[in-house]
Parts: C-alpha cells; sequence; structure tokens
C-alpha cells in the first residue's frame, strides 16, 4: 500500500476536511489498540503542529484508520468521492 | 482573571487523552488535570506523553493522595515533570476517594493531618529544604533531599469538598480544587476556604479557587445529560454526610451506589441516578445553558473552572463546542 501516493491522489482543497473525519474515526475506533505507538506519535507531532491535514499528516492518518476501523475510513473517502482510495481490511477486521 | 481547566481521566489509550490535551490546549484552555487511580493509567506517565506534545497549557495531577504514594514522590513526580515543561507544571493533592482507597484495603485515616504534612513535605523536598521533618503521618531525615533543583514554583492545590479540608486549603493550598458543580455548594466552600485562609493570615484573593465539576456540553441538553450519569454516581458515593444533605439525598441511597461501584454492578449503580442528582452534582446542557450556569459560579468567588469528565457525549466534539461557543464568553480565545 502506497499510502504517499494515495495521498497526492487527494486534492489540496479537501485535505483539512478530511484529516478532521479521519481523526473522528480513530479516535472512536474500537480496534484503536492496534496502531503502532509509532504511527501514533507522529499523529500527535503533526497535530500539535496543526499539520494532519499535510501529507506526512494524512499519511500516517491513512495508515493509522486501516489498522483501526479501514470500513468506517472508506465510508469517509467515499463522502468525498475518492473511491478510488480504498483502505483494505485486514483478516482481523 | 477567569481561568480554564480540563480534566482527563485516563482511562483511553495514551494518544487519545494526549489527542484531547493537544485540542484542549488549541481552544484556549488553561490547565490540564489528570486523575490519579490505580485502575487507570499512571497519570505521571500520562502527563508527560502531554507534556512532550504540548506547548504552554499548564498540568498536573488533579489529585494524587498521599495514601497510595508517598508525598517525597509526589514531590519528585512534578518536579521532574518541570523539567520536561518548566513552569507549566501544578500539583492537585487531596484525601483521595474513599470507594478506591478500599479496594486496596486503605483507610483513609485522619485527612486533614495527612494532607497538611504532605503538603508542607512537597514544598520541603521543591526548595530542597535541609534538616528532617518530623509529622504525626510522616518523616523525612536530611538525607531525603532532593539532588537536583528545581526551578520553578509549582503550586500546589488542595483537593477538597467538607468544611475541614476546605478550610485547610484556605489556610495551606496556592489553590483548591473544590469537588462541587452546585452553586450552593460552591458558595459554602468559599465561605470555608475564605475562614481557612483568614485563619492563617492569609487573603482568598491569592488562593485560586476552581470548581472541580462534572462536565457535559452538547447542542442538545439531553444529549449532554446522558454522559454525566456514571460520574454522578461517584460523587454521590463519596460526597459527605453535610452535602447530601444539603440536596436532599438520602444516606442510605448514597451507600447503596458506594456498595454497587465497589461491587462493579455498574447497572444498579447508574440506575440509581436521578435528574435531581445530575443537577446537583454536575454542569451540563447547551452552550447558553453552560455559559449561564458557569457564570454563576464564578460569580460565587471561583477563579478557575474545570470541565472535568465527561466533557460530553464525544470529547473532542465537545471540547471544540465549548472552545467556539463557550469560552468566548469568558476570555478572548485563539
Amino acid at each position: 500500500m502506497d499510502y504517499r501516493e494515495m495521498v497526492k491522489s487527494i486534492p489540496l482543497t479537501i485535505r483539512r476536511p478530511i484529516s478532521e473525519k479521519l481523526i473522528d474515526v480513530l479516535l472512536e475506533a474500537k480496534e484503536g489498540k492496534k496502531v503502532p505507538s509509532s504511527i501514533c506519535k507522529h499523529i500527535l507531532y503533526y497535530w500539535n503542529r496543526d499539520k494532519l491535514h499535510s501529507e506526512l499528516g494524512l499519511m500516517n492518518l491513512l495508515k493509522a484508520v486501516e489498522l483501526a476501523d479501514p470500513k468506517e475510513a472508506n465510508i469517509v473517502l467515499a463522502e468525498f468521492n475518492l473511491c478510488y482510495v480504498k483502505l483494505t481490511s485486514s483478516p482481523d477486521n | 482573571m477567569k481561568t480554564f481547566g480540563i480534566e482527563f481521566v485516563p482511562m483511553k489509550l495514551y494518544w487519545r487523552t494526549t489527542y484531547y490535551s493537544i485540542q484542549a490546549e488549541k481552544v484556549g484552555y488553561d490547565n490540564i488535570w489528570i486523575t490519579d487511580h490505580f485502575n487507570n493509567r499512571n497519570v505521571y506517565v500520562s502527563l508527560s506523553v502531554i507534556a512532550n506534545y504540548t506547548d504552554s497549557i499548564k498540568l498536573g495531577p488533579g489529585v494524587t493522595n498521599p495514601y497510595l504514594v508517598h508525598p517525597v514522590m509526589t514531590a519528585q513526580s512534578v518536579a521532574s515533570l518541570n523539567e520536561i515543561a518548566p513552569g507549566r507544571v501544578l500539583c492537585g493533592i487531596g484525601a483521595g476517594d474513599r470507594t478506591t482507597l478500599e479496594m486496596v484495603g486503605k483507610e483513609m485515616e485522619r485527612p486533614l493531618r495527612t494532607v497538611r504534612e504532605s503538603v508542607e513535605i512537597i514544598r520541603r523536598q521543591l526548595a530542597r529544604e535541609k534538616g528532617e521533618y518530623a509529622g504525626r503521618k510522616f518523616s523525612t531525615t536530611a538525607g531525603a533531599r532532593f539532588n537536583f533543583k528545581v526551578e520553578d514554583e509549582i503550586p500546589i492545590y488542595v483537593g477538597a469538598q467538607g468544611p475541614r479540608m476546605l478550610q485547610l486549603a484556605g489556610e495551606i493550598g496556592d489553590g483548591v480544587l473544590i469537588n462541587a458543580s452546585h452553586p450552593k455548594d460552591i458558595e459554602e466552600a468559599v465561605k470555608q476556604v475564605r475562614k481557612g485562609a483568614e485563619k492563617a493570615g492569609r487573603n482568598i484573593d491569592y488562593i485560586e479557587v476552581a470548581a472541580y465539576t462534572s462536565f457535559s456540553v452538547a447542542e442538545d441538553e439531553k444529549s449532554a445529560r446522558k454522559p454525566v450519569v456514571p460520574v454522578v454516581a461517584y460523587i454521590v458515593a463519596g460526597s459527605p454526610k453535610v452535602i447530601l444533605e444539603r440536596h436532599d439525598i438520602p444516606a442510605e441511597k448514597a451507600e447503596k451506589i458506594r456498595t454497587d461501584l465497589a461491587g462493579r454492578n455498574w447497572g444498579e449503580a447508574f440506575g440509581a441516578v436521578d435528574q435531581e442528582m445530575i443537577d446537583s452534582f454536575a454542569i451540563c446542557g447547551t452552550p447558553d445553558q453552560c455559559v449561564e450556569k458557569i457564570e454563576n459560579l464564578f460569580k460565587k468567588g471561583i477563579t478557575q473552572f474545570v470541565t472535568g469528565t465527561p466533557v460530553g457525549p464525544t470529547v473532542r466534539g465537545s471540547i471544540n463546542l465549548f472552545g467556539e461557543e463557550v469560552l468566548p464568553h469568558f476570555k478572548e480565545t485563539n
């Protein structure tokens, strides 16, 4: 999964609203503990700097929601007409 | 000056609590208080992470207790935290929660003496005072002195609910965290704090008086009220007789809730919380309703309002709502 390419395909104008929706998914996801601490710390780093919507911020968000709740994350992406950006469910989800 | 704090109970994954803490800083809160209960994540681990990912918001335990943690360890912890977040550390200490202390076989013995001596020891440690301390509950020898200097002041807040602890807070605290949400309780509490301050020759104007409330804000009142039920159950269970009587809550009802909580019978405990209890022990409602209730508490003499757990039906949504529609009524925000 090339997250960088995924993020590059998201129009700049919608990156901030998408990051807001994805963080909501992540904060409420039942499987939040599946997200490695290293990714969480990156997300906190970018959030502190108000850069969650940046390329690296979004990359980390996408990695995190793919582990925590890919189904809900895909719904969010579809809401923004980004059906071509699809996160995969692992067998555990 | 009106200041605002937010309380988090570290029940959630550390990064979620930290996310909300960053958010609290961004919307304009002044202080973060992290609770200290052994069945949640460690208070100082939580605070350290928050300190690392925030820049200016003040933070501290709200509150630790000297029955489970010796005051020299509390002094060590807040002093160490101050190295990570210089000038940003607060220290909240109180007698603790009777229900949870009993879970590990600890009795809340002589709480006034215990808290008084704890505050004295913490101050001595932070100041690296030489010599011994010979109290009735605690003692330290000269060897207990820190090996490092603490460069900044760390205000000590005393957590209090009953009249004598409130008076003690007025006597010795840099601040007081009043475990109350109702104007009647706050008014009475401030009176007791003032009494204690005057007894010690102090001016209450130099004591930070915080209402440490159970809080919930939402777009509609019903959504705001529901999340406070579990917290109100714990408050009722731990309230002294004088507080229960003030709110016409029978002692047996409170005792039943306490027994159910101790036995983890959540359904029974929470089911016993009624609307009057919510109105007595929580600030909740729409933003406008909350503004009115908070303003009322400032008029009763508080200088800090703490939005305690649960904050709202969704923490992120409610922190944003608070920042956008409540805080601006009281202070200039970002």
